[in-house]
């Protein structure tokens, strides 16, 4: 909880800084801030007693975790944001803090204990992001992101609300153990469940499926992620991404996993269109950027495997998950934007003979593909080993067997991006790294190599 | 699953979206209805008498409008917070009022941001 | 102290990181220093741990540092044993590690790669730690292939040099074909004991269910990989070629440490492999054909190293001989002598070929006794060493193993002393052929001709010191000694003693006499050696000069290297180019490509959908929605 008040009032305290034309405080406090905040949650870890505040909020281990990767996430690509938001537009203080209140949003979504906390969270988390993808008014791109991401969005929450609403009135509560205890004490005795709540799960399954950009609900996901500035797809493709799994596994895996016969399939298929929608079209961009955003398509069908499998590691799984494609992301962000920053072009090719000119980038650029597509001795290979066990051993066999397909699918375009940093030459300057964005490419490799040699440095969190 | 559940307990449902749809469509329908219509062309001008129109009435105006508008709706909206709170003020007793006067200082924030930032000049 | 083990492998890849990092901005001197003091450190340490373990004998310390890999039942933890066994190995990879560390800062120190150098050697030696601490088999694992690539990097030294370049590549592939066994059989032992951790294993060894012909085919697999890593029969041709690396990691890598590797497994496996007799027979046999060969080769060879590291193969035989016929303790003992005298005698070697500015050729050298008299004066006892005379160390270790193969088998015993007849005879020839007579290289090379410098000669002193005194480690109860040795490692030979059959202990009349045979020998060999070489002043013939059958065959190692080359690459590749040509060309690629194009044209087709529309969008899930809707309904 008090990481929460810290990031609201963090928030606040952020706008009045730039009220007063404190520009130069904005990144340090917020840092700060996010790192107290980042305090605050660990100081959680395994001293869950039970929800608090009526049953609203739930700080459980699992909250802690995933609170934990979206806060250390969120401060990195800050980080790299020293100076960006400065040539957008004149209102630096406000991007900060809206993104901080969608933090704040993505607080609630991960520690929720009850629906009405779920949708408070999401549309926290939601409204800032339509604002953030349009923060370049000029800019017809950023416009259009931002509208249909608007409009979609508010669409797909339509159906989340409706499946709330009617899970209230199959089950009488809000709360996640009343309807739990609601379900299983009606299949014990036998009685039969509402097709009200059916519909409903249904329906919320749609909403979050959205929300995490599976297919058939991913189209807003490349358009929105291309047409924003590239710091706040990043922002958007991990943070966002994995406050959105968090929020569906904790839905799926504690309230309705008495259903789990009735709406496994349909996740299921979900998962299998998602991961060949993401990765065969991903394959013909010649687009960093739009690559990336397909790329994110078809991770959220690997994450995805949690949610159909829903193992003893489910859990694990999206953590480790979440943290290896987080920090790949990250890399391959921070590249994106220096990048752009200095040819003024996201195609492939502008990375071509990276390697020689670059050598510390092109390396780490070359770890977050490897990662990304799961080779070994990465963290991206763990996530996606745990997860294909998992799924495993669930008896999903000719999931993994397509997964595992995908995974060869993808990769071919990771590699795209190695290739012409390493085996295509070109006259090229040499690229100003600034220091921040080492520190975030140095940890985030780190991060990347180390849980992917040792991955028992990372908590159980079960 | 369940051999209960057949196609009446779909009854609530049907209803509703039966409820949604004949609303939206209905009073549509109904105002087009129950108007009394004489279609001359002099009944379609704008008006019968005075200056002529020059140009579409939907033409883009400020955006202050809209700013000054939503503000209002902002801020018009967090009052009805406090008739329940006033309702129950008793009871509530002195955690209410502390937190209350929470909610009145962020609202007073955000009202100064608003000021400051110049939101409501209208020039 | 045993609790701090972790430090012993952590300072020398410390010393890595900062001399492979460093390589550019420290000076040569502090490189140098750096490299050999964290090795120094790592000695210091083990020093104290051995002094512990010794004070307190205790079966097999495990620490554990963490959790490496966890994965369903398959659990790595990263860990280490401390017992006997690894603790003597630490002390003869630290120790002789740091001598030879100081020797090459002397030898190294005009080439241009001496961070280059001081980092892989220092990377080897972590790896080396790692292979004799690690408490299970993938640790040992990790550190068998680490102490590979190493030795491949540093073969490859002078990589410039093709020869040398494929030298390297040889000794990877050839261990490569070891490893594979190594790894088979790491992965049937978790099959069938449910576990890789050493005390697990070697506790269900003699257990239930645990069948007669699994022991046998894992140890076989394992013995195999020892074949690759320590130069065995056949798969013994790249330590010869290994050469081509600088001296100091000959004398490191491919005399001392790495190439004992597969020694060290064994012993540590020793329960595994006593209880797969035929297994045993196998390693004695390949360990005697190969000290034979290799012995046999080596009496011809003219190129000074060449000599030596047949010599190597040679004895890395008498090791497995020794294993074979269950003379663990004895085995392990020669590991221990044959570490002293050989790199003593590699290190000898290499301050000749200094002092000769890089000339190995032994018809070039002669008389070099006057020039280099340090050099001489421990070659000699190095040679002594390894000849088998007492009393110097090679003596004992030697007739240790000799005694159990007379107690196992009595032929095995008279090829063995026919090897140490050899080995006496090929050792001298090289001592008369490089240091008597009279000089017989280039007039600038005898006017160059020098000592080498204090921190080259000082290591070869203790070596020689070593060389001459280490057999009282081990001095058998016939010569009035207390077998030190035997009852420090009995503990981890304590369920190979138990389950091994054994005879009436050997009287020592018997033993007096095996041990006058065998010195008899090697004192005859020492007088043929001597008048042919030292007193005639005979040289070997030139290159393709004439020769008598058999010193032909010797001389081109019996035609091991063409025979492979016939035998399996020549097939290889008339297979491979046919596969290639005409299987993957065009069938598989043929496949493949046809997939990729496939996969391309979806993707074409597939991006056609992101139209832009949001319209088109809603319309797209509305469809979904509608299509989960009904299969809910369906399913209610």
């Amino acid at each position: 909880m008090n990481a929460l008040i810290t990031i609201s009032v963090l928030a606040v305290l952020v706008l009045y800084l730039g009220l007063y034309k404190a520009n130069k405080a904005l990144l340090p406090v917020t840092l700060l801030g996010l790192a107290v905040a980042l305090f605050f949650t660990i100081n959680h870890w395994n001293v869950f007693t039970g929800p608090t505040f009526n049953d609203m909020m739930s700080y459980d281990n699992f909250a802690v975790a995933f609170s934990g990767i979206t806060i250390t996430s969120t401060m990195l690509i800050l980080l790299l944001s020293k100076g960006y938001f400065e040539k957008i537009s004149d209102h630096v203080a406000e991007y900060y803090s809206i993104i901080l209140f969608s933090l704040a949003g993505i607080l609630v979504m991960v520690s929720y204990h009850n629906m009405t906390m779920l949708f408070i969270g999401i549309e926290i988390m939601s409204v800032s992001l339509y604002i953030l993808a349009g923060i370049r008014k000029q800019d017809f791109a950023s416009n259009e992101a931002a509208l249909k991401y608007f409009l979609m969005g508010a669409f797909s929450t339509g159906f989340l609300l409706f499946g709330v609403a009617l899970i209230y009135g199959a089950a009488h509560s809000f709360d996640l153990e009343a309807i739990k205890m609601h379900l299983e004490t009606n299949l014990q005795t036998g009685q039969a469940i509402s097709p009200l709540f059916y519909t409903g799960v249904v329906l919320m399954a749609v909403g979050m499926a959205f929300k995490v950009g599976a297919a058939p609900f991913h189209f807003w996901t490349p358009d929105v992620y291309e047409g924003s500035p590239s710091l706040i797809t990043a922002f958007m493709s991990t943070v966002v991404k994995t406050a959105g799994f968090a929020a569906f596994l904790r839905l799926f895996a504690t309230c309705f996993y008495p259903l789990h016969d009735f709406w496994m399939p349909v996740i299921l298929v979900i998962t299998i269109i998602t991961l060949f929608a993401g990765n065969i079209t991903a394959l013909y961009q010649n687009n960093f950027k739009r690559m990336l955003a397909w790329s994110s398509i078809s991770h959220a069908g690997y994450m995805l495997f949690a949610i159909v499998s829903l193992g003893s590691e489910a859990s694990y799984g999206v953590f480790v998950y979440a943290i290896a494609y987080s920090a790949a992301s990250i890399i391959a962000f921070a590249g994106l934007v220096l990048m752009q920053a200095n040819t003024g072009s996201d195609s492939f090719d502008s990375f071509n003979g990276l390697g020689r000119k670059n050598p510390f980038l092109a390396f780490t650029l070359t770890v977050a593909m490897l990662s990304l597509a799961g080779i070994p001795l990465t963290a991206g290979f763990i996530g996606k080993f745990i997860m294909f066990s998992n799924a495993l051993s669930s008896m999903h066999t000719w999931l993994v067997v397509l997964a595992v397909i995908n995974a060869v699918i993808s990769i071919f375009y990771y590699f795209r991006v190695i290739v012409a940093m390493y085996f295509k030459d070109a006259e090229r300057a040499e690229l100003e790294i600034p220091l921040n964005f080492k520190v975030v490419l140095a940890i985030s490799v780190v991060a990347t190599i180390l849980i992917g040699i040792w991955p028992a440095f990372l908590p159980n969190v079960i | 699953m369940e051999a209960q559940s057949t196609a009446i307990n779909y009854l609530p449902i049907i209803f509703q979206i039966l409820v949604a749809l004949g609303f939206a469509v209905g009073t549509m329908a109904v105002t087009h209805m129950i108007g009394p219509k004489r279609k001359t062309s002099d009944k379609l001008t704008p008006f019968e008498a005075g200056i002529k129109v020059v140009g579409n009435a939907r033409q883009p105006f400020s955006v202050k409008y809209f700013l000054v508008a939503i503000l209002f709706v902002l801020f018009d909206v967090e009052v009805i917070f406090m008739y329940p709170w006033a309702v129950n003020f008793r009871e509530l007793g002195s955690t209410g009022m502390i937190e209350m006067f929470i909610f009145m200082g962020t609202l007073l924030l955000g009202f100064f941001y608003i000021i400051k930032k110049k939101a409501l000049d209208w020039d | 102290m045993i609790a701090l083990v972790w430090l012993v492998p952590l300072l020398p890849l410390i010393g890595f990181l900062v001399n492979g990092l460093g390589r550019n901005v420290l000076s040569k001197g502090v490189l140098g220093f750096i490299g050999s003091a964290v090795v120094l450190g790592s000695f210091i340490i083990s020093v104290l741990i051995f002094n512990e373990l010794h004070s307190s004998p205790q079966a097999a310390h495990v620490i554990p540092l963490f959790d490496w890999i966890q994965a369903g039942n398959f659990k790595v933890p990263f860990s280490f044993q401390v017992d006997g066994l690894s603790a003597i190995m630490l002390l003869i990879i630290t120790g002789i590690g740091f001598l030879i560390h100081v020797y090459s800062t002397g030898y190294m120190h005009y080439d241009a790669g001496f961070a280059k150098f001081f980092a892989y050697l220092n990377l080897f030696i972590f790896f080396m730690l790692l292979l004799v601490l690690g408490s299970n088999y993938v640790v040992m694992f990790i550190g068998w292939e680490g102490v590979g690539l190493c030795s491949y990097l540093l073969i490859g030294f002078w990589f410039t040099n093709s020869a040398y370049a494929s030298a390297a590549k040889k000794a990877f592939v050839m261990n490569r074909i070891g490893d594979l066994g190594f790894l088979i059989a790491v992965f049937l032992i978790f099959t069938t004991f449910g576990s890789i951790e050493f005390t697990e294993v070697f506790s269900k060894a003699d257990g239930p269910g645990i069948g007669a012909g699994m022991l046998t085919l894992i140890t076989i697999l394992l013995f195999v990989g020892a074949t690759g890593k320590s130069a065995q029969v056949p798969l013994f041709t790249w330590l010869p070629d290994a050469m081509a690396g600088p001296t100091p990691v000959s004398a490191l890598i491919h005399a001392a440490t790495m190439v004992t590797a597969g020694i060290y497994m064994i012993a540590r496996s020793n329960i595994l492999f006593t209880l797969a007799p035929y297994t045993l027979d196998i390693v004695a046999v390949i360990g005697i054909v190969t000290a034979l060969l290799a012995a046999a080769i080596a009496i011809t060879q003219t190129d000074i190293k060449k000599v030596l590291a047949y010599s190597t193969v040679s004895q890395l035989g008498y090791m497995f001989l020794g294993l074979g016929v269950g003379a663990f303790t004895g085995s392990f003992f020669h590991v221990i002598t044959h570490a002293f005298f050989k790199a003593l005698l590699f290190l000898g070697a290499g301050s000749v070929i200094h002092g000769m500015s890089n000339e190995q050729d032994m018809r070039l050298m002669g008389g070099l006794r006057s020039k280099l008299p340090v050099t001489f004066w421990t070659m000699l006892a190095g040679t002594i060493a390894i000849a088998g005379l007492p009393p110097f160390s090679g003596f004992f270790s030697k007739d240790e193993i000799l005694a159990h193969a007379y107690e196992h088998n009595k032929l095995l015993w008279v090829l063995g002393v026919i090897g140490a007849m050899l080995t006496s005879f090929y050792m001298f020839r090289m001592l008369f052929l490089t240091f008597s007579g009279k000089f017989r290289g280039t007039h600038e090379q005898e006017h160059h001709a020098h000592e080498s410098p204090s921190s080259m000669t000082i290591p070869l002193v203790i070596l020689a010191i070593l060389s001459v005194a280490g057999g009282l480690l081990n001095v058998p109860e016939a010569l009035g000694g207390s077998q030190w040795l035997h009852e420090f490692l009995s503990p981890v030979f304590a369920a190979s003693t138990a389950s091994a059959a054994h005879g009436e202990p050997m009287d020592h009349a018997t033993e007096f006499m095996l041990m006058a045979i065998s010195v008899g020998g090697a004192l005859v060999s020492l007088v043929i050696a001597y008048f042919r070489y030292g007193k005639s002043g005979h040289v070997p013939a030139p290159d393709f000069g004439p020769r008598s059958f058999f010193a032909k065959l010797s001389y081109h190692k019996f035609y091991i290297d063409e025979f492979y080359d016939a035998l399996i690459r020549k097939p290889l590749d008339a297979v491979s180019g046919f596969l290639f040509s005409v299987v993957d060309k065009t069938g598989i690629d043929g496949l493949v490509n046809g997939l990729g194009k496939g996969t391309v044209e979806t993707s074409k087709g597939l991006r056609l959908l992101q139209t832009g529309n949001i319209g088109f969008y809603i319309f797209m899930m509305v469809i979904g929605i509608l299509a989960i809707l009904v299969y809910s309904f369906i399913k209610i």
